[in-house]
């Protein structure tokens, strides 16, 4: 079975798999200069989901409570600290990516370094921070609620494909960006509008009842679905739609080849550029 | 020392996209298929040549000869334009020095993401770490961030971590105008003995280095290979090019 794939479907992962050594030692060099210097360190991983967890509870619970109608306030707040943490994973590389070439423009240009792990290691940090905030969420669920569904033992099926749509982005963004500063710039104005067409705040059969038409649409934002199935198993104790399910990882793994491609197709051009 | 080439290059040209306005660019990658965007300039005109195994190779040439350009092209950084080129085994680039390292972290730990980045895996890394600070010789600043190093320092860094990556072809340029006497010739020693297994592919505009430790030096002028021979022959052409080029120059004045 696994003979049958044919090399361009797999490409990507062989190359990581090969510089493996490097993604390692490169995302460990990027863990120890964020917390050099810093009277905290690694204690601002935890406590930066916490203050924004406290705060968008606060905030929302009393000031949007349309929107929480039928749940408890824990339970609403925790609906949306599972959107948040998705979506700033998503919104921070977002941002990072168009400039993640210009910033590791030592590394590309002076040695020979496989440009293409940059993506991996971004994102490799990325998900890092949004899993102790994800350990966050669990120890306030354990405090709050008690306990956490059973299927939240799924969590890693949205995981590994979401993964891969997000560094199909990113390497994107990147091969983009490396062009043009102006990706940087549009990225900066279109992603704090994709956070409300992000079901974060509010959930799409909220929507879906007030606004049929509006919701097809909503459900096309990929985060959004990742968010809405992530909340089913590690909050609502659902098992997500499987047909939904099995279309969402397609779309991430189409977008992680279709990403990739065109890095590695623009990749000579960018040593030049950059 | 065998005769088999361990860098062929023929006919390898390189221009570099010339750019009127910076979203030109972007233009070209969206629209590339239909019109050209940039003008060329080429650095490299059909380069031709091949050292074999175990030699040492020396380049002079003007700035802006090329010289830099083709280096990278052979350590796989940037892609020809037009020709081929194989180089056999792996590579380690002496290049623009230092510039690889992140200022925040220390020595040791550049050290391992340089090594990584040669392609050495963790074990090996793990083996050899106190040999490449031995061989740097740099003492405790080697557990210092890389900021409060000299240059000469950063130099010893990067030229310990390639000395230490097993490779086949050591790719240098004028990386070691930079360190004291002592390391110049504890590099010279390293090279000597490297060229027994390895091939060596050095830049430099020390004439006198270049006739020293070379069995071949190769002229590059304008992008294309103006002499390659024999280091005494070649760097007196080289001289007596640039001494006319100076009279012609302050005759002209």
């Amino acid at each position: 079975m696994l003979a049958s794939i044919p090399a361009e479907y797999v490409a990507p992962f062989e190359r990581a798999w090969r510089h493996r050594e490097l993604i390692r030692a490169v995302v460990r060099r990027e863990f120890i200069s964020r917390f050099r210097g810093s009277l905290l360190g690694p204690a601002w991983a935890v406590l930066s989901p916490l203050i924004m967890l406290l705060t968008y509870t606060t905030l929302f619970s009393i000031t949007v409570p349309q929107l929480s109608a039928g749940m408890s306030i824990t339970d609403y707040a925790s609906g949306i600290f599972i959107g948040l943490i998705v979506f700033n994973l998503f919104s921070e590389l977002a941002y990072r990516a168009p400039v993640l070439l210009h910033e590791h423009v030592n590394f590309v240009k002076r040695s020979i370094f496989p440009s293409e792990t940059i993506a991996w290691t971004a994102t490799i940090r990325a998900f890092t921070y949004a899993g102790v905030a994800f350990g966050v969420y669990i120890a306030f669920r354990l405090l709050t609620a008690g306990s956490v569904p059973l299927t939240i033992v799924l969590t890693p099926l949205l995981v590994i494909p979401f993964f891969l749509f997000i560094l199909g982005v990113v390497w994107f963004l990147m091969a983009l960006g490396a062009f043009t500063r102006d990706v940087a710039h549009i990225m900066a104005s279109i992603v704090p509008v994709l956070m409300f067409a992000t079901p974060i705040f509010y959930r799409v059969d909220q929507i879906a009842q007030m606004a049929p038409s509006a919701a097809v649409w909503l459900r096309l934002n990929v985060v959004g679905d990742y968010i809405e199935m992530l909340r089913a198993v590690a909050l609502d104790g659902e098992i997500p739609n499987v047909v939904g399910y099995l279309a969402l990882v397609a779309v991430s793994y189409a977008a992680f080849l279709g990403g990739y491609r065109f890095f590695m197709r623009y990749k000579a051009v960018i040593v030049d550029v950059i | 020392m065998s005769s088999e080439p361990s860098i062929r290059c023929s006919g390898v040209g390189k221009a570099f996209q010339l750019y009127a306005h910076q979203n030109d660019q972007l233009k070209q990658v969206l629209f590339g298929l239909w019109k050209k965007f940039y003008k060329e300039k080429w650095v490299l005109n059909d380069v031709n040549f091949t050292v074999n195994k175990g030699e040492r190779v020396g380049i002079v040439g003007r700035n802006g000869a090329g010289k830099t350009t083709l280096l990278q092209i052979l350590c796989g950084i940037t892609f020809p334009t037009r020709g081929e080129f194989t180089v056999g085994g792996r590579i380690a680039p002496i290049l623009a020095l230092g510039s690889g390292f992140d200022g925040l972290l220390t020595g040791r730990e550049n050290a391992r993401i340089g090594a990584a980045i040669l392609g050495l895996s963790r074990k090996e890394v793990d083996e050899r770490i106190e040999d490449i600070a031995a061989f740097a010789e740099i003492g405790s600043f080697f557990e210092q961030p890389m900021r409060t190093y000299s240059m000469g320092m950063i130099a010893r860094v990067a030229f310990a971590i390639c000395a230490h990556a097993d490779a086949d072809v050591l790719i240098v340029d004028e990386a070691l105008s930079v360190g004291d006497e002592l390391f110049q010739r504890k590099c010279e020693r390293y090279i000597a003995e490297f060229s027994r297994n390895g091939t060596i592919l050095m830049v430099s505009h020390d004439l006198n280095f270049l006739q020293n430790l070379c069995d071949r030096v190769l002229w590059l002028e304008n992008g294309v290979v103006r002499e390659i021979g024999e280091p005494a022959r070649i760097i007196a052409d080289y001289r007596a090019a640039m001494i006319a080029e100076e009279n012609q120059a302050t005759g002209a004045a």
